[in-house]
């Protein structure tokens, strides 16, 4: 995978079997055990850049057709091979209420940061992770404020 | 200033002989130690710049040469020992609000606070935002108002010049005349309220006030407890008010 003509649709499908024809939006839907398998995999081909990492909260949903579609996560990983012929690799993971991502930050060191703040504001724990504390909001802050169960006039005493 | 008494004459047209008393033929002036300190203290006003947001680039303007407010004794100094007035420029976050009571407890007294900016002022579009303190007077007590957002060199210039009036007439003992403000009714009330709003639950503004003065942030205080607490008592009085009302219970219970 050091060929850099190589397109990351092509690596994903063959090393993973991910249906990647046509591209899906936001990514393919990667399972959570291949989510650290998949990452450092990039990393040895090339994708050396951590990009992003955003988590969303999804609150439970009843379509008028179909079945209902649990309260979860989705944590998008974005990342970068710098040099010649700009890649970007991005892959999303669906996370059940209560289950955890496994962390990035063993592989990608720039993990760190990003994933604590998807977990101080969205709430997705993340497994393994070396320092699992919040990073925008104090400390002894109660909630996450970007899940969409979070009112906007919820009060922080005694500042407002 | 004094404005009963006029200048001398030309000769003494300095502000510093408004508080003088002087003797024809004498080389000697007197004064009252209250009125020189109070020139000193309103024309060496030292700043400490809270300059958190885009209120901070204007402000800098302001110090630059074009409104250069050094010319009255204005000077910025980055600690809070050394200065008169803070300058609150920007949002403050409930993460900052902490920090910036600590600076302000920090400066020696007297020491006044210019709210610059909306930001500063109330919050304004972030206001609403779970993070952001409605208005920096939730937290320490503010002096002069600057509206604007941001508000130019000039507006903080004559801010800092209101705030000179404010502390001639404060220690001469007199009250400033409140300005007309024709605009006030017009104002609409915030979809969030805040302390001393009407439409508040009173229970959380008690336990506002109480947190805000004993503040110890060591031990942070346990909100979900206050909030259980505001709510039970609010339910417990709209309750209340359905009971005595002869309103219909069924409807309160669902919602309880």
């Amino acid at each position: 995978m050091n060929d850099p003509q190589a397109t990351l649709a092509e690596f994903m499908a063959e090393r993973f079997g991910l249906a990647v024809d046509p591209w899906p939006e936001g990514g393919p839907l990667v399972p959570l055990d291949q989510h650290l398998v998949l990452a450092q995999a990039l990393k040895d081909a090339g994708y050396t850049l951590y990009g992003y990492c955003v988590a969303s909260h999804w609150p439970e949903e009843v379509p008028k057709k179909g079945d209902p579609i649990p309260e979860h996560y989705e944590v998008a990983t974005g990342l970068r091979r710098p040099g010649k012929g700009t890649h970007m690799a991005m892959w999303r993971v669906w996370v059940d209420m209560g289950q955890g991502v496994p962390s990035l930050a063993d592989v990608f060191p720039g993990a760190d940061f990003q994933e604590r703040e998807q977990f101080d504001l969205v709430g997705v724990v993340f497994d393994g992770h070396p320092d699992p504390r919040r990073l925008m909001l104090p400390e002894e802050w109660v909630g996450h404020p970007l899940r969409k169960d979070y009112a906007i006039d919820t009060g922080h005493l005694p500042w407002r | 200033m004094n404005d009963d008494k006029a200048p001398r004459s030309a000769t003494y047209d300095h502000p510093l002989f408004d508080t003088l008393e002087r003797f024809p033929g004498l080389d000697l002036a007197t004064t009252t130690a209250d009125k020189l300190l109070n020139w000193g203290a309103r024309n060496s006003m030292w700043i400490f710049p809270m300059a958190t947001s885009c209120c901070g680039i204007e402000f800098m303007a302001s110090a630059a040469s074009r409104v250069d407010f050094d010319r009255m004794g204005s000077f910025t100094r980055a600690t809070p020992r050394q200065s008169d007035v803070m300058v609150v420029a920007g949002t403050i976050t409930v993460k900052m609000a902490p920090r910036v009571k600590r600076l302000w407890d920090q400066m020696p007294e007297p020491k006044w606070c210019v709210a610059m900016g909306s930001c500063a002022i109330s919050g304004d579009f972030y206001r609403d935002i779970y993070s952001v303190i409605p208005g920096i007077d939730t937290v320490i007590p503010v002096d002069v108002y600057v509206p604007g957002c941001p508000p130019n060199p000039e507006a903080l210039m004559a801010g800092l010049m209101r705030l000179q009036e404010l502390i001639a007439l404060k220690k001469a003992g007199l009250k400033p005349t409140p300005e007309d403000r024709p605009e006030a009714p017009k104002m609409i009330n915030p979809r969030i309220r805040r302390l001393g709003d009407p439409g508040r639950l009173p229970a959380i503004d008690a336990a506002q006030v109480a947190q805000a003065l004993s503040l110890d942030l060591t031990e942070p205080p346990d909100l979900l407890a206050a909030f259980a607490a505001a709510k039970a008592a609010a339910e417990a009085e709209a309750a209340a008010e359905a009971q005595g009302a002869g309103a219909q219970p069924a409807k309160s219970e669902g919602e309880a």
